[in-house]
C-alpha cells in the first residue's frame, strides 16, 4: 500500500507506537547520529550527509552481551536476556540489507543463534530511502540501491513535507494505518525521486570477475600493498553493518560469560594457544576482511558480503578506502574458468 | 603552507643516492579529506607525494611496523619529530638509520568539520595560513582555518620540527606553552563529581576497536595490557568497567611519553575526547619533573629512571 505522511505528523506517530513497542531511531549523540530508544523529547536525525556513525547491527548483536551466568558451586543459568517488541524507525536500505544478509549466519539450520532469532522475530524496520545518496556509499556497485527494500516492512521517501509510505509487509501496514493514500500522481514524483538517487551514484568498482581476481592473487604482492598504511584498528569492521564476528569470554569476576565484537583485524583474533598465528601480519588480516566479503561470502551463500553503506571508507583513520582496493584488485592478473 | 615542491626534491634526491630505502610520507585518498600514509620506495613514485592539513596521522607510529635495522627517512612535523625522538629513547630505532625531513606545521584540520560545514561531495580542498577554501558540487565555501583545527593542534607549542636532518620551509613562530596548562586548568577546575561524569561520558561512547592504540605512536607493546588474558587487567568488552579501565590505563601508560600530537582523539570513530588525561599527567611531568618528552634523544621519562639517590623513592 502507498501511503502520505505529513512530516509534522510524524513526532505523534511515533509516540503512539511507544505503547506496544520500543522505538529506535537515529538522534544526535555528540557530532553523530546513533540509533538510540524514543523517549519524551527525542529528536530525529535525518539530515546528515550520511548513515548513523555505528550500524544498527548493533540492536541485533550487540557489542557486549552476557549469555550465561554463573552461580555459585558450579551451576550456570541463561542471563536472561529481556527482548521487547520493537520498532527500528529511519534505518537505511543498506542497514537492513545487511541483517538480512547476517541471517544465513545466525539462522540455519544446523544450528540458530536463539538471541538474534528473537529479536529479528520481534522487530519491525521501517526504512527510509536515501534521496540523496551519501559520497562514500556505493550500494548500487555491490547490486543494491538507495531504496533497496530487502527486510523493510515499510520503506519511506523523502518527498519535501512529506513522506511516501510503502507498507511492505502486513507488520508495517498495522504501524501506518489511518494515513490517507498516496495518489497516482505522488507515487510517479516518489518513483523519479528514487531512480533520480539511484542514478546519481557512480560505479565505484567492477564486481564482475572480481571474486576470481582475489582468489587467483592469493600470495600477490597487491595485499602487502594494500596494507601498508593499515594499522591494525578495529574501526572498518566494527562499524561495518555485515562484520558479525564476536568472541566468548568468562568474565569470572561479573560470573558472566559474555559475547563481544571481534575482528579478523586483530593480532590476537587468530592467535592461537601455542603461540602460532595463522595470519601473523596486517598483509594476512586485509586479505581476510577483503576476500571474506569478496570471495567467501560468495562461495557460501553467493551473495557479496557488503552492502556499500561507506562506514569503513568514511572512517578508517589512515584513509584506507575499500573501494580504491577493489579497483586495483581488478587490474591483478586472473584467468578465466572454465570448471562446472 | 610547506613548499611541496622542495619537498618531494629532497625525497627524490634521499631515495635515489641511496640514502634511505623507504621515506614514509603521505599520498592521496581516493577524496580529498582523507590523505593516506604512504611508503615511498623509489624516486619514481614521489610525484604523488602529498603534505597538507588534513595529513592527520603521527607517522612516527609507522616506525615500529618496520624493521628496526631499516634505513628509513620520514616527512615530519613538530609532534613527529618528538615521537620518533620519545621512540630513539625507548630503544625502538637508533638515529643513524633515520633521516628526517622537518616541515614546520600549522596545525591539523578536522576533516569532520569540514564536513559538518559543506557535506561530503568535497571535490578539492585548498588551504593557506589563514583560510580553507572547500570546492564541493554546489560551489565555493571559505572558513577560517583556526576553527577547523584539532583541540591539540590549537595548543601546540612545537610546531616547528626541533631536530630534523633538513628543515623544509621557514621556521614558523612557536606557540605558547602556557595554552596547554590552561586546557588543563579547565578539567582540574571541576569537582570530583564532575570530572567522573566527563569521564563516563566519554569512556562510554568507548567501541573497543583501539584505533587510539594502534594511531598512536607510543603504544607499540607486542601484547597491549587489554588483550592479555590471565591475569586479564580490566574487562574484555564493551562494558562501562571495561570502557573506563581501557581509558584510564591508556593514559597512565603515556605518562611522560606523550607528545599531545592528538592522532588518538583523531582516529576515534567515536569522537572520544582523550587527550584532557594525557595532557593533565604531561602538565604533572611538566610541573613536578620540569619534563617535556621528546626534546632530546637521551632523557628518560621520569617515570622510566630509577636512581639510588631518588629523594622520595616510591613517591611522587
Amino acid at each position: 500500500m502507498n501511503l502520505i505522511l505529513e512530516k509534522h505528523a510524524l513526532p505523534d506517530l511515533l509516540q503512539s507506537w511507544r505503547g506496544n513497542y520500543d522505538v529506535y531511531l537515529p538522534q544526535k549523540m555528540e557530532r553523530f547520529s546513533h540509533f538510540m530508544p524514543l523517549t519524551d523529547n527525542s529528536v530525529l536525525v535525518t539530515h546528515e550527509p550520511h548513515n548513523t556513525r555505528i550500524s544498527p547491527k548493533a540492536l541485533f548483536l550487540p557489542m557486549t552481551e552476557a549469555l550465561v551466568k554463573f552461580t555459585r558451586f558450579g551451576g550456570y543459568e541463561d542471563a536472561q536476556q529481556v527482548i521487547q517488541p520493537r520498532i527500528i524507525f529511519a534505518i537505511r536500505p543498506c542497514d537492513a540489507q545487511a541483517v538480512q544478509l547476517l541471517d544465513t549466519s545466525f539462522i540455519q539450520e544446523a544450528y540458530t543463534d536463539p538471541l538474534w532469532l528473537e529479536r529479528r522475530e520481534k522487530t519491525i524496520t521501517v526504512g527510509l530511502g536515501c534521496h540523496e545518496p551519501c559520497q562514500t556509499g556505493f550500494c548500487t556497485t555491490v547490486g543494491y540501491g538507495p531504496f533497496n527494500k530487502a527486510d523493510l516492512d515499510v520503506l519511506l521517501t523523502d518527498m519535501g513535507d512529506a513522506y511516501l509510505v510503502e507498507t511492505l509487509s502486513k507488520a508495517g501496514e498495522d504501524c501506518f494505518q489511518g494515513l490517507p493514500c498516496a495518489s497516482d500522481e505522488f507515487v510517479e514524483q516518489a518513483l523519479i525521486v528514487q531512480r533520480n538517487a539511484h542514478d546519481q551514484m557512480p560505479v565505484a568498482f567492477e564486481t564482475e570477475n572480481l571474486k576470481e581476481k582475489l582468489e587467483q592473487n592469493f600470495n600477490s604482492d597487491y595485499w602487502e600493498t594494500v596494507s601498508q598504511s593499515c594499522l591494525g584498528c578495529g574501526v572498518c569492521t566494527f562499524l561495518c553493518p555485515t562484520c558479525f564476528c564476536f568472541d566468548i569470554v568468562d568474565e569470572t569476576q561479573r560470573r558472566e560469560r559474555v559475547r563481544n565484537w571481534d575482528t579478523c583485524m586483530f593480532r590476537t583474533y587468530s592467535l592461537e594457544a601455542s603461540g602460532h598465528n595463522p595470519r601473523p601480519s596486517k598483509v594476512e588480516r586485509t586479505r581476510q576482511r577483503l576476500s571474506h566479503k569478496f570471495v567467501y561470502w560468495l562461495d557460501q551463500v553467493n551473495q557479496i558480503g557488503c552492502t556499500g553503506c561507506g562506514r569503513c571508507v568514511r572512517y578508517c583513520p589512515v584513509g584506507l578506502d575499500i573501494r580504491a582496493m577493489l579497483r586495483q584488485a581488478q587490474t591483478l592478473p586472473f584467468e578465466v574458468s572454465h570448471a562446472g | 603552507m610547506p613548499d611541496l615542491d622542495a619537498i618531494k626534491t629532497e625525497v627524490r634526491r634521499l631515495l635515489a643516492d641511496g640514502v634511505v630505502e623507504v621515506v614514509v610520507a603521505f599520498k592521496p585518498g581516493d577524496t580529498p579529506l582523507h590523505p593516506q600514509p604512504a611508503f615511498f620506495h623509489s624516486p619514481e613514485e614521489v610525484d604523488s607525494l602529498v603534505h597538507n592539513g588534513l595529513c592527520q596521522n603521527n607517522l612516527a607510529t609507522f616506525l615500529t611496523h618496520l624493521p628496526k635495522t631499516k634505513k628509513v627517512g620520514m616527512v615530519v612535523r613538530g609532534c613527529e619529530n618528538r615521537s620518533v625522538n620519545a621512540l630513539i629513547v625507548e630503544k625502538q630505532k637508533s638515529r643513524e638509520n633515520l633521516y628526517l625531513l622537518g616541515v614546520p606545521c600549522e596545525g591539523i584540520i578536522d576533516w569532520r568539520k569540514i564536513v559538518e560545514h559543506v557535506g561530503e561531495a568535497v571535490l578539492a580542498v585548498h588551504e593557506n595560513s589563514d583560510e580553507v577554501t572547500v570546492e564541493t558540487r554546489e560551489g565555493q565555501f571559505n572558513l577560517s582555518r583556526n576553527e577547523l583545527l584539532h583541540a591539540s593542534c590549537l595548543r601546540c607549542a612545537h610546531r616547528n620540527p626541533i631536530s630534523a636532518d633538513i628543515l623544509i620551509g621557514e621556521p614558523l613562530p612557536e606557540g605558547d606553552p602556557n595554552l596547554a596548562r590552561v586546557a588543563v586548568e579547565e578539567f582540574e577546575s571541576l569537582t570530583n563529581e564532575e570530572r567522573y561524569a566527563w569521564f563516563q561520558k566519554e569512556a562510554e561512547r568507548c567501541i573497543r576497536c583501539y584505533a587510539c592504540r594502534e594511531a598512536c605512536p607510543m603504544c607499540y607493546c607486542t601484547e597491549c595490557f587489554v588483550d592479555h588474558i590471565e591475569p586479564r587487567w580490566t574487562e574484555s568488552g564493551a562494558t562501562p568497567a571495561g570502557m573506563q579501565g581501557w581509558h584510564i590505563v591508556r593514559a597512565f601508560h603515556q605518562t611522560g611519553r606523550c607528545t599531545d600530537c592528538g592522532a588518538c582523539e583523531r582516529a576515534c570513530p567515536m569522537d572520544i575526547k582523550m587527550t584532557y588525561l594525557t595532557e593533565k599527567l604531561n602538565n604533572d611531568m611538566r610541573k613536578k619533573y620540569a619534563f617535556e618528552v621528546g626534546l632530546d634523544i637521551q632523557t628518560q621519562p621520569p617515570f622510566a629512571t630509577v636512581t639510588l639517590d631518588d629523594k622520595n623513592r616510591f613517591s611522587v
